[in-house]
């Protein structure tokens, strides 16, 4: 009897469970990121915010399994994505609920939803990380095509297409090139040997440690390596041409979510000047608003042509290709 | 009879928490619209990656079993200086979680060949995952050449050369073990995708896996588990099978000693064989994590000091209840009638589903209103927990309480001591060293844990594998190598910790 | 000192039958054993007695009380007064000689029982035996100490399974003196087990003869000296 209360007692302690002043906020920004943002918002309001963060993407099935597996009951109030391509599969799967924020009335509507299901802020662009020392013999590519060479020969490397914002710029660019010159491309870079690494923190890690050339990265990726102390150097890729892959954070309401009003009032600092300034200086994401204020190391979006692309269709191209890419991977 | 109670009431609670969200989730896959879509998906490219994948573990656990039995040999049955020092270090890569060696083996052949090529392959694969299951497999065969009684050997001695007796007597001795090693070694190797996945080698999970990351396709993904599950259940039977008809051997009712070997001429090799294994696949791996790490362990402590209360109290009830309810399961399968060892099969299947499974037909069972107190705390992730590791504690307790004489029992009912109190007294005294061994790694293996608490963690812990991993996500090499440092330190000291209060109770009077 | 009796029992091991329509009739008061090659049933029947098994027909009765009948044990083991020395003596190897004694005793609530096992130690001289571990015994002290504990319960029935099939000639000798003593000293009943029949006609006051099952003839040492049984004569011979 004695033991059996002793399992009881250890059960119960493990189902303690507090339910204040909360919003419960899924994000697949990285933690060293986002957790500081959040944290603030709860200085500041009093709400409690209790997160849940992804890890990389091979690693874990991580955050958007979740919300989909949670969709008749949602645990979560407020989906904070690192890129727009996770929200509109919410979104497709009718797991977003519309909201405008006051705050971001003067982003521009090429980064919202176009029914207010998403809003996106503090951009990152894909960008080519590339080791100074090693590159230096060779020309500097300037345009996503020129990865093609035989001069990068088993020299360039790409994060998995299948996941994360890989997938969402290989989608951006059979959007804009078309089925066709889009494989095209991509059988060219197979050709020439492209490493396939397990993430863009991977190609960043290879890339400084001298086993490829270069690789194709995010900004926030890229300027950490850069803070490291490595020896990188970052080219934003065909400005004379197609344009450089803009990717917002993006953030949205969960449908039938516990805590709506609070999960509104984190939304409306998420989309803030403010919010915009930190996350400039922590990971050099780049500000929708106008006017916020950013280190000087950090671009600006009026100095990058960015990719001409609709959100919506990309997302919806990304689903088309999928079994292409896996095809390609794994060839 | 009371403890018989006792086994209907785990049975039942077992079948309620855990393996009614499997069937929940099955069943709603098989009852969906796409279903017979999706089973189309599953065509001979399917079946040809789950052949390779089986070859694969299996090879894998052909070579950690074969290189279990040479080291538990050299480190249970012989007097080799610093025996014990020498079995504590082998079990180092159990401790960490597999990518994290992977991560580490990789930068060790980059820094000394500048290739790697060879790691980020099958054959890497086959190196990496084997040289961080061979720990389990010299536990569980070091613990049964232990059980030995020396009588066994020494009368074949007398007769024959050691060599033969390692072979005619020692090893079909040990082969519920070799077999369990065997077994439990292919499940972990074939459902691990962490590994495969960053290496970039295609395996079966690696396949499952992408169904769910990146196609969101999980009811394909489930139809493909399945296939898994059935080759659990032929695993089970095969086990169950041989079993029955290997030797059993008892702890000494005469007094239990054990046999040692004299390796004579053989020591100064034997030595080096074991210094040289703990070179490769120990102080190597480590000495990048620590070549790496060392300038960042201030930070990476900082980082992971709120972590560490939550993780370990939550491993420790864990591996608590665990070992409990192994064995209620241990102790009845023994006995068992066939009606019994249904949960035997029930226990291994769960083991033998693939953690993101498991973890999605939990959130679909208990993501619901009256169930969310126990969803949005620790209890939804010691649930799983007692789910995914019961197996393993319920082999290593009931292949201990297989070599406990029935006379030791039937003595104590002769003199009416009642079931519960023989438990308490006779059998669990007895087979106590098995009972701190399934401790020890089902609080190992919980500590550790990653894919099944991403799914499950309620919004707001913070647990120890977790912060590891996100922060992984985009932090400098140096500070991942001290993290994985700290966690593994953390564990050893637990253990160590572990290790000294099981002495102390072991030295009180019964 | 009780009187056993068992009438036609019949008992199988996973379909594999061991005893068939048994009789027997053992003494009370006496040392009987029992003699056979393995598997004529003798441990079977011993392990009836205890009730450690159950028969799936007859019935056996101790000091004229049925304790089974109908495939159901009417009077639980504890309960019949009855101690056993396994084969392999089955001693507690956690425990100590003191406590592998004390175990039982403490059980039956028994005041004083320090002074109980001080006693039985004594008797058979082994008291600075303990505080010892089993593994710390030689074989023979072994033996003094399983059959100490069986005695210290004061059973009236002691069964005994070929306690003595390890130990040298000499000590062999040794114990079946102290156990020719034993039943007179304790004033019990002794069923012994063995295959060796010089050593049931160095002991014995009755001897069953047990083949496939079935007793092939009971009687005193002379008795079956002089037995006319075809079996009986070819057993003796070997």
């Amino acid at each position: 009897m004695k033991y059996l209360s002793i399992v009881i007692l250890l059960f119960v302690m493990l189902s303690c469970n507090n339910d204040k002043n909360v919003v419960v906020v899924y994000t697949t920004v990285d933690q060293v990121f986002s957790e500081p943002i959040l944290k603030d918002f709860e200085k500041e309001t009093g709400i409690t915010v209790k997160s849940v963060f992804d890890a990389e993407e091979t690693k874990s099935t991580g955050v958007l399994n979740r919300l989909i597996a949670e969709k008749d009951n949602p645990l979560c109030d407020l989906f904070w994505s690192g890129d727009p391509v996770r929200t509109i599969v919410l979104k497709n799967k009718g797991i977003t609920e519309a909201y405008t924020s006051v705050v971001a009335k003067d982003i521009s509507t090429v980064f919202k939803d176009a029914e207010a299901h998403w809003t996106g802020f503090s951009a990152r662009a894909r960008v080519l990380i590339y080791n100074k020392e090693l590159l230096s013999q060779y020309p500097l590519p300037k345009s996503i095509f020129d990865l093609t060479a035989d001069t990068l020969k088993g020299k360039v490397a790409i994060a998995n297409p299948l996941f994360g914002t890989t997938t969402f710029h290989m989608a951006a660019l059979f959007s804009l090139l078309g089925d066709e010159k889009a494989k095209q491309f991509l059988g060219d870079l197979k050709n020439n040997n492209v490493v396939i690494a397990s993430s863009n923190g991977d190609v960043k890690k290879r890339v400084i440690q001298g086993e490829v050339f270069c690789g194709l990265t995010d900004t926030d990726d890229a300027f950490e390596a850069i803070k490291e102390g490595a020896n990188v150097g970052i080219v934003f890729l065909d400005q004379d041409g197609i344009g450089t892959l803009v990717m917002p954070n993006t953030v949205n309401l969960i449908q039938n979510s516990k805590h709506q009003e609070n999960a509104k009032k984190l939304m409306d600092y998420l989309l803030s000047k403010n919010t915009e300034a930190k996350l400039a200086k922590s990971c050099a994401q780049m500000p929708l608003h106008k006017g916020v204020d950013t280190p000087t190391d950090v671009p600006s979006l009026d100095h990058i042509i960015p990719m001409d692309i609709d959100y919506q269709k990309t997302a919806q191209k990304l689903e088309e290709i999928q079994l292409y890419l896996k095809d390609w991977v794994e060839d | 009879m009371k403890t018989n109670f006792l086994y209907k009431v785990t049975f039942v609670l077992f079948s309620v928490f855990v393996l009614l969200p499997i069937l929940y989730t099955l069943f709603s896959v098989f009852l969906e619209e796409s279903f017979l879509d999706n089973l189309r998906l599953i065509n001979s490219s399917t079946f040809l990656l789950l052949f390779r994948s089986i070859a694969i573990s299996s090879l894998i656990a052909f070579l950690s079993t074969g290189l279990g039995v040479l080291l538990a040999f050299l480190l249970y049955k012989t007097k080799l200086s610093f025996r014990k020092g020498f079995r504590l270090l082998l079990l180092i890569p159990l401790f960490v979680s597999p990518y994290i060696l992977a991560v580490a083996w990789k930068d060790v052949l980059y820094l000394f060949f500048e290739n790697h090529t060879f790691i980020a392959s099958y054959k890497g694969l086959v190196l990496i995952l084997t040289s961080i299951f061979t720990p389990l497999s010299i536990l569980i065969i070091g613990s049964a050449l232990s059980n030995i009684n020396s009588q066994i050997e020494e009368s074949a001695l007398l007769i024959v050369s050691p060599r033969t007796v390692m072979f005619r007597i020692i090893l079909p001795l040990i082969k519920p073990a070799l077999i369990s090693s065997f077994v439990l070694v292919f499940i972990f190797s074939i459902s691990e995708f962490t590994v495969p996945s960053y290496l970039g080698v295609k395996v079966f999970t690696t396949e499952i896996f992408t169904q769910f990351s990146a196609f969101y396709n999980h009811a394909l993904a489930v139809i493909q588990s399945a296939l898994l599950i059935l080759i659990s259940i032929f695993l089970l039977f095969s086990e169950g099978k041989y079993l029955s008809e290997a030797a059993f051997l008892s702890i000494g009712t005469k007094g239990n000693q054990q046999k040692f070997h004299e390796l004579g001429r053989f020591k100064i090799v034997a030595l080096i064989f074991l210094l040289a294994y703990l070179f490769s696949s120990v102080l190597m791996p480590y000495f990048m994590l620590v070549f790496q790490g060392m300038n960042d362990l201030g930070k990476a402590f900082d980082l992971l000091k709120p972590t560490i209360f939550n993780s370990v109290f939550l491993a420790l009830g864990s591996s608590v209840l665990i070992v409990l309810v192994g064995f209620i399961v241990a102790y009845f399968s023994v006995k068992a009638s066939k009606l019994k060892k249904i949960f035997d099969w029930i226990l291994l299947i769960v083991f033998a589903i693939p953690s993101i499974i498991l973890g999605i037909s939990f959130i679909k069972f208990y993501n619901q209103s009256a169930l969310s107190f126990i969803y949005t705390s620790y209890a939804i992730i010691v649930i799983a927990y007692i789910g995914k590791f019961t197996f393993i504690a319920s082999k290593l307790i009931s292949n201990a309480i297989r070599q406990v004489p029935k006379s030791l029992n039937e003595q104590a009912i002769l003199i009416g001591i009642s079931p519960l109190k023989r438990i308490r007294k006779i059998l669990i005294p007895i087979i106590a060293p098995s009972l701190f061994v399934a401790f020890v790694i089902s609080f190992i293996f919980s500590f550790s844990e990653l894919s099944l608490t991403m799914m499950l963690y309620p919004p707001g812990t913070e647990i120890m594998p977790i912060k590891v991993f996100t922060i992984m996500a985009n932090a400098p090499q140096s500070l991942v190598s001290a993290m994985s440092l700290i966690v593994f330190s953390i564990t050893l000291l637990l253990i160590v910790i572990f290790h000294l209060v099981y002495q102390k109770i072991k030295n009180t009077n019964v | 000192m009780s009187k056993i009796q068992f009438r036609n029992i019949s008992h199988s091991y996973a379909a594999e039958s061991v005893l068939k329509a048994l009789d027997l009739d053992i003494e009370a008061g006496k040392l009987t054993c029992l003699l056979g090659g393995s598997g004529s049933g003798k441990t079977t029947i011993l392990r009836l007695i205890a009730g450690l098994e159950i028969a799936q027909e007859g019935s056996i009765s101790i000091a004229d009380k049925t304790v089974l009948e109908n495939e159901k044990n009417l009077v639980a083991s504890p309960d019949r007064g009855i101690a056993f020395v396994f084969q392999d003596l089955a001693l507690w190897p956690h425990f100590t000689v003191f406590q592998n004694l004390a175990f039982g005793l403490r059980e039956q609530k028994q005041n004083n029982f320090e002074v109980e096992i001080k006693d039985i130690l004594s008797r058979f001289s082994i008291e600075d035996l303990s505080e010892k571990y089993p593994h710390q015994l030689s074989g023979g002290q072994q033996q003094l100490v399983a059959i100490a504990r069986a005695l210290v319960l004061k059973p009236k029935i002691l069964l005994m399974d070929e306690p003595l099939a390890n130990l040298d000639v000499k000590l062999k000798r040794k114990m079946l003196d102290y156990i020719k003593k034993i039943k007179n000293d304790f004033n019990l009943s002794l069923i012994y087990v063995t295959h060796d029949h010089k050593e049931a006609f160095g002991i014995a006051d009755n001897i069953v003869i047990l083949n496939e099952g079935k007793v092939e003839a009971q009687g005193s040492v002379e008795e079956i000296k002089q037995s006319e049984n075809t079996f009986v004569k070819y057993f003796l011979e070997y």
